[in-house]
């Protein structure tokens, strides 16, 4: 029974992270309606953003944080006008061909810089964790868990409670009606990059400390946060949370209980799943009414 | 000074023409209609004026200012509100919400706004009871209801009306008419697209009918109900889109 509860936790903390990263993906494509490859890549920046605040340049490690959020944030508004803008009015398969591109040299751009060495990030507390019995609630995962819950709740706030949200919302499901209202549709778009940028950041900040920062972060961290959005029912908010965390709970518990060295075919074994019982995804039916 | 005023306007769809040299004036209070068969473009004229399609030729002036070819964001700030054909209601948005963002081309306060809102919902007594429902499960009826509030938010001088009776039981265009008769009232301008003639010459001041992106004739609402050459394009035109309904 302890186990049990020992590999949730674990599941849960990184699957909260492929739930923040799978956020990213959702709320693009909500207001673009294009998949962005690259989503992956942001939390891998925002990785090394912390490895050279923190350990190269010796920052404490609230301004490496702070540092590696307003750059995300900028680097979120340059994705926009650089791979997005030029190309929206053209159909879906050019902008993902281009976000793949940005993907592609992102990553080209850290390896150049920082060579094919995995570095290690410290954690962002020195105190080990609290144990509740036999069971080891771990602080980075603590930290994880209430970082994405706070966000969630933000989050949810933003969309639902302010007039930027709603315009956001107003954005994503027609884009010329909201210019009609005077709605500045390339500013919410804007706003929306920018976001997701920061959102895949805060995940590569959040896992670095766990798994390696290396320029294979970004693809591995993307391909599970992909899969999660799928079976959430792709386009839908609470959706992308749920998937994030049952890929996270799903490949921990075969991890342990199959086999290890498999661990990251689970996510897809469970995708396969999903595809042939739910091709719609968990939350798929609210979106088809809503279409 | 018209309020607005449209000469030699010419736009197309890539290489297909939907338009031609229009010529059509507006005056600051008057209810005015434009007719035509299903394709005529009417749908063409208003997107040209509130932005959504830059003309390929000829001038429009709202209030002497020179508009054509502007954003869609600059000309509802100029004064422009657009309710387009099949409404476009949010649909993943509330009815409240939909009707407050009708106020995104002015700055006003939170309160202001709420306040505004609440004079839509005084206009439209039938919404206040789904001012929390999503817009996807309103009927049309509402859903027309719910365009034509979110369109007075914007407290437009000149308000661009696009076959607001299109699929509604009769009764219900009946209601839709005799707001936007209320509408004038309150000193809006209209310029209403229609293909129920009978109803939109019912309201209107003056009328132009359309055909194949020209203009066929204009005048007041007797005149045109009596003229021969309408009435044939008009029953044409109702032929037409009830073929295309069924
Ligand atoms: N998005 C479009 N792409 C291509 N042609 C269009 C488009 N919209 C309208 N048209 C064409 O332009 C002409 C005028 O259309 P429209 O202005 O919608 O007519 P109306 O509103 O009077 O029914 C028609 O021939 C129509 O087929
Ligand atoms: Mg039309």
């Amino acid at each position: 029974m302890t186990i049990i509860l020992q590999l949730l936790f674990t599941g849960i903390g990184i699957g909260a992270v492929y739930a923040l990263v799978a956020l990213g993906f959702v709320l693009i494509y909500r207001a673009t309606n294009v998949v962005n490859f690259a989503q992956g890549q942001f939390a891998m920046l925002g990785g090394y953003c912390m490895v050279i605040t923190t350990v190269d340049l010796g920052l404490p490690y609230w301004l490496g944080v702070v540092i590696s959020l307003v750059v995300m944030a900028l680097f979120g508004a340059l994705f926009n006008l650089g791979v997005y803008y030029p190309l929206r009015h053209r159909s879906f398969l050019p902008v993902v061909i281009s976000t793949i591109g940005a993907s592609i040299l992102i990553t080209n751009l850290v390896l150049a810089l920082y060579g094919p060495e995995p570095t290690t990030l410290p954690g962002m507390t020195d105190y080990p964790g609290i144990s509740f019995g036999a069971v080891f609630l771990d602080a980075q995962y603590l930290v994880i868990i209430a970082t994405t819950l706070a966000l969630v709740i933000l989050q949810y706030f933003f969309f639902e409670h302010t007039m930027v949200g709603k315009k956001m919302q107003a954005v994503s499901q027609d884009k010329e009606m909201a210019s009609l209202l005077g709605i500045n549709v390339t500013g919410m778009i804007m706003l929306t990059f920018t976001y997701s940028a920061v959102l895949g950041g805060i995940a590569g900040i959040l896992v670095a400390p766990i798994l390696f920062v290396s320029v294979g972060l970004g693809a591995q961290i993307a391909l599970k946060a992909f899969a999660a959005s799928i079976i959430g029912g792709f386009g839908d908010v609470p959706g992308a949370i749920v998937g994030g965390l049952l890929i996270g709970v799903a490949e921990t518990l075969g991890a342990f209980y199959i086999s290890v060295p498999y661990k990251d075919a689970f996510a897809f074994i469970l995708l396969f799943a999903f595809l042939l019982i739910r091709p719609q995804g968990i939350f798929g039916e609210k979106i088809a009414q809503k279409a | 000074m018209s309020l607005l005023e449209i000469s030699g306007l010419s736009a197309a769809y890539g290489a297909v023409a939907a338009l031609s040299g229009l010529d059509l004036a507006v005056e600051e209070g008057e209810i005015v209609t434009l007719l035509g068969a299903n394709g005529a473009g009417k749908s063409t004229t208003l997107r040209c004026i509130s932005g959504l399609l830059a003309p390929t030729a000829g001038d429009i002036r709202f209030a002497g200012t020179a508009i054509a070819g502007l954003h869609p964001e600059r000309v509802v700030r100029l004064g422009i509100a657009h309710v387009p054909e099949g409404r476009r209601v949010f649909p993943g948005l509330t009815v409240r919400e939909n009707i407050l963002l009708g106020a995104s081309n002015r700055h006003s306060t939170r309160a202001a706004r709420a306040r505004d809102a609440e004079e839509m919902f005084a206009l439209f007594p039938d919404l206040v009871r789904f001012a929390d429902t999503r817009g996807w499960m309103l009927s049309g009826g509402q859903q027309q209801m719910v365009a034509l509030a979110r369109g007075l938010m914007a407290r437009p001088r000149l308000l661009l009306l696009d076959e607001p009776s299109l699929g509604l039981a009769p009764l219900i265009v009946q209601q839709v008419f005799r707001i936007i008769a209320r509408i004038r009232e309150t000193g809006t301008t209209v310029l209403l697209v229609e293909q129920n003639a009978r109803i939109a010459l019912g309201v209107a001041d003056r009328g132009y009918v359309l055909e194949t992106g020209r203009l066929v004739v204009a005048g007041k609402p007797e005149a045109l109900w009596n003229n021969e050459d309408v009435r044939a394009a008009y029953l044409g035109g109702k032929r037409l889109s009830e073929e295309s309904r069924t």
